[in-house]
């Protein structure tokens, strides 16, 4: 999911605590922030940390100046071997930056029909990816490269990888008890930081905090829990809401780390990149904080209310929109599966995925 | 009927001059570099307000639907082709100078002027809708702005992702290559932030130009960069191509202008937020990946934040003052009904019609200007202008807030982070006095 849908989702989940609601009202707390914030934790932490720790058994640092696409696709291939022999192997594949705005790009696919490494040198392009007229390799046998492997591939992205600009892709290898080789889009995502455990833990170090630290705080006898846990429950929930969010998608998360070793696999209800489920959670979120925030306002006998008729309001605003977002996320599904038929092509090997078009880290 | 009648009675064709005479003038303030549409309105208002006794106030309010609308369509044409004036633009500006560069600038520009277009649309059909619910919505948002305010900042920060390309062997030097440009982005936004805090406790420009105080810092913030990047940085720019047919859909064109309402709504309605940071985060809340999309929703977006701000002033009984204009006709609207929104509507879809169709020919115009004088001596006389423009209307105080802001405008462009985070210097001050911490930050900055 892109990142604002897990950042309001957040929001949407500290909105149901009535006294956060109050604090935010009355004292003038930035509570209801936290919820945010850890809604977007999990991705800040993979894209902003883990990916720079994350050591590789093989790195490719392709020479611009000596391209040959078999020299890429062997490295590759030697990294699915040490999978093969020792059951994990993981890659990193660089770009090739010419100038402040010049790449060389090239693309690189795991063909399942053959059980091959296919690497292929694209043109030079810039920065938005665009190709530069009459940048393609001339030598075809240096262009193009297919290596074989002794397994069979198992992978959730059948297409190819485009490697242009700033920092490419990981892939890790695992081999699996069928004797496949599992294909893991980076190895370094959804794995610790989307996990149950370090939301409990840091929801534990934040309750430690707070019990020695939030006084009890105004007319404590309204509420059933306690100020002080009001914040590690608003991280905890904050975060899980990212998770459960995610693990609608195809790549799932490591919901148990260290217990677990390996990412689960999404539900594949939706795609992270679409359109309109990413908007159905926004606009779900933003429901819910409009609606908590008016019937947990402060003193209701005294102020009336913003949303007069629940009814009304939740049949207008949210199952009418709900149904129309329904209708043309049907209709879109109907019309691809359609073109697919059509077309008559079980699999798009050559184009991007729509992850790879991708500019929010976010979502993938 | 009646209703009906009342409002087409020749009495008010003067309306309509008004307005057709605000859309030119917006033309003209189109052109003016690196100044915001409400710095401009406010000096020309000083003017015209001398003149108040002979213009009715329904007269002066057509004449600013008219600038707003104008404005709002037509700056997309100078922006594209000379630089943008403010944040809303400078969102939209980087994608544009990527069509510009690729001779399609003028495919972009009715991109989002048929994105503004449907904008104005969707207002016009919201407006009743508005009546309906943002009284209730007002009740239940207005205890808890501050926190939205602070929402939006926290979503700015965090959702910068690095860049970089990682290709050390050191871990480390790889994460410090990717946390420059975060680091950078953070910085900017904190120094903006502070800048707004001194400029809005110890303002040094002269009490009479009060109202702009804030000029030098949009002018430093986001116009000088631009023009000085654009004389260091550019040459030539490429042959425009003038399509004379455009691929659009219906599908692309509802995407768009919904993605667009969206985020233009929230900057109108929630102060302090601009188009662009109001433009992001719709674009991340529906998912847009398609350049048309983002051009065409763009144009949507800003329409609906300058047009929209100005019209939640004139819903009866709502007293929701939102953006500048808004501000700068207040003492002379003392009545608001509906039949003053209703002729709002109105001008607001005429004025838009008339935009629209100076669109093209403008567009052409500034395709011929672009074509025949060098484009980084274009940035050289905007800057030439800007600087004497400047001193005139705020004295060396402003100068030196001028200057500040420039240091400070500069580092987004020279590392590569967001430019939104320049709007630090209203988000941060403003987010802070509402929560009430106002105080307590300037007293620990020595302002108090």
């Amino acid at each position: 999911m892109k990142g604002f849908t897990h950042f309001i989702s957040g929001i949407a989940v500290a909105s149901f605590f009535p006294q956060a609601v109050h604090m935010a009202s009355q004292e003038q707390s930035f509570i209801l922030c936290l919820g945010g914030i850890f809604g977007i934790m999990p991705d800040t932490l993979d894209f902003k940390f883990a990916r720079y720790f994350h050591k590789s058994d093989f790195e490719i640092r392709p020479d611009p100046d000596n391209l040959d696409a078999r020299v890429i696709a062997e490295g590759v291939a030697n990294a699915i071997r040490k999978a093969i022999a020792e059951g994990r192997g993981t890659v990193q594949l660089h770009t090739m930056q010419l100038a402040s705005n010049r790449w060389r790009s090239y693309t690189l696919g795991f063909d399942s029909t053959t059980s091959e490494v296919v690497v292929e040198i694209g043109p030079e392009v810039d920065t938005g990816q665009i190709p530069f007229e009459g940048t393609e390799l001339k030598d075809p046998v240096r262009a193009n490269a297919r290596v074989k492997v002794d397994c069979e591939f198992f992978q959730q992205f059948d297409k190819k990888s485009q490697i242009a600009i700033m920092t490419g892709p990981c892939f890790e290898f695992v081999k699996r008890p069928t004797g496949k080789v599992e294909i893991v889009f980076l190895p370094w995502h959804r794995t610790w930081s989307h996990s149950f455990t370090l939301g409990l833990l840091i929801a534990l170090l934040v309750g430690i905090f707070t019990y020695f630290t939030v006084p009890a705080g105004p007319h404590p006898e309204l509420y059933t829990i306690p100020r002080w846990l009001l914040y590690p429950l608003i991280i905890l929930f904050g975060s899980m809401v990212h998770i459960i969010e995610d693990s609608t998608g195809f790549m799932g998360n490591n919901l148990f780390y260290p217990f677990t070793k390996d990412r689960t696999n999404g539900m594949g209800l939706m795609s992270a990149a679409e359109a309109i489920p990413n908007f159905l959670f926004v606009w779900s979120s933003v429901i819910a904080i409009l609606y908590n925030l008016d019937r947990f306002r402060w003193a209701p006998q005294d102020t009336p209310p913003g949303i007069e008729n629940p009814w009304n309001f939740f049949f207008w605003f949210y199952f009418v929109p709900l149904a129309i977002m329904a209708y043309y996320f049907f209709k879109g599904k109907r019309e691809k599966a359609e073109k697919k038929e059509s077309k008559n092509r079980p699999v798009d090997f050559d184009g991007q995925t729509s992850v790879e078009r991708e500019t929010d880290a976010s979502i993938i | 009927m009646a209703f009906l009648e009342h409002l087409l009675h020749p009495e008010y064709l003067d309306l309509l001059y008004f307005c057709t005479i605000g859309v030119l003038f917006s033309c003209l303030i189109s052109f003016l570099p690196a100044l915001h549409i409400y710095n401009v309105i406010g000096i020309f208002l000083l003017v015209i307000l001398k003149f108040e006794a002979t213009m009715a106030p329904m007269q002066l309010v057509s004449l600013c639907i008219g600038m707003i609308v104008g404005y709002s369509i037509l700056n997309t044409v100078p922006a594209t082709y000379f630089g943008p004036g403010d944040e809303s633009l400078s969102y939209y500006i980087l994608p544009s100078a990527d069509w510009l560069a690729k001779g399609r600038g003028y495919e972009s520009i009715i991109l989002t002027g048929v994105g503004a277009l449907g904008g104005i649309i969707a207002l016009a059909v919201m407006a009743p809708l508005f009546l309906l619910f943002l009284p209730g919505l007002k009740t239940i948002t207005s205890p808890h702005m501050f926190w939205i305010i602070g929402a939006v900042i926290s979503y700015a920060v965090l959702s910068e992702w690095p860049k970089g390309i990682s290709q050390s062997d050191s871990c480390w030097a790889n994460f410090l290559e990717g946390w420059k440009f975060l680091g950078v982005g953070l910085i900017t936004f904190l120094l903006s932030g502070l800048l707004g805090f001194i400029v809005m406790a110890k303002t040094m420009v002269p009490v009479d130009f009060a109202f702009q105080s804030i000029t030098p810092v949009f002018v430093g913030l986001f116009a000088i960069p631009w023009l000085i990047t654009n004389i260091i940085n550019i040459g030539a720019i490429p042959k425009q191509h003038e399509s004379p047919s455009m691929e659009l859909d219906w599908d692309l064109v509802v995407r768009g202008t919904f993605g667009g309402f969206l985020g233009g709504f929230f900057a109108a309605y929630v102060p302090i937020v601009t188009a662009g940071v109001g433009g992001l985060m719709a674009g991340h809340a529906t998912a847009q990946r398609d350049g048309r999309l983002f051009v065409m929703s763009y144009g949507t977006c800003k329409t609906v934040y300058y047009v929209g701000s100005f019209l939640l002033f004139f819903i009866p009984g709502l007293s929701l003052t939102r953006g500048g204009l808004a501000w700068i006709v207040t003492p002379v609207v003392s009545v608001l009904t509906m039949k003053e929104y209703a002729m709002f509507v109105a001008l607001m879809l005429f004025s838009a019609g008339i935009s629209f169709l100076l669109l093209m020919p403008f567009t052409k115009l500034c395709i011929k200007m672009v074509e025949k004088i060098p484009y980084h001596w274009v940035s050289v006389i905007a800057l030439i202008l800007v600087i004497p423009g400047v001193y005139s209307f705020t004295g060396w105080g402003g100068m030196a807030i001028m200057a500040v802001a420039t240091g400070i405008g500069l580092l987004p462009v020279m590392f590569q982070a967001r430019r939104m985070n320049l709007m630090g210097v209203l988000l941060l001050p403003v987010c802070l006095n509402m929560a009430g911490y106002g105080n307590d930050v300037l007293r620990f900055l020595g302002l108090i």
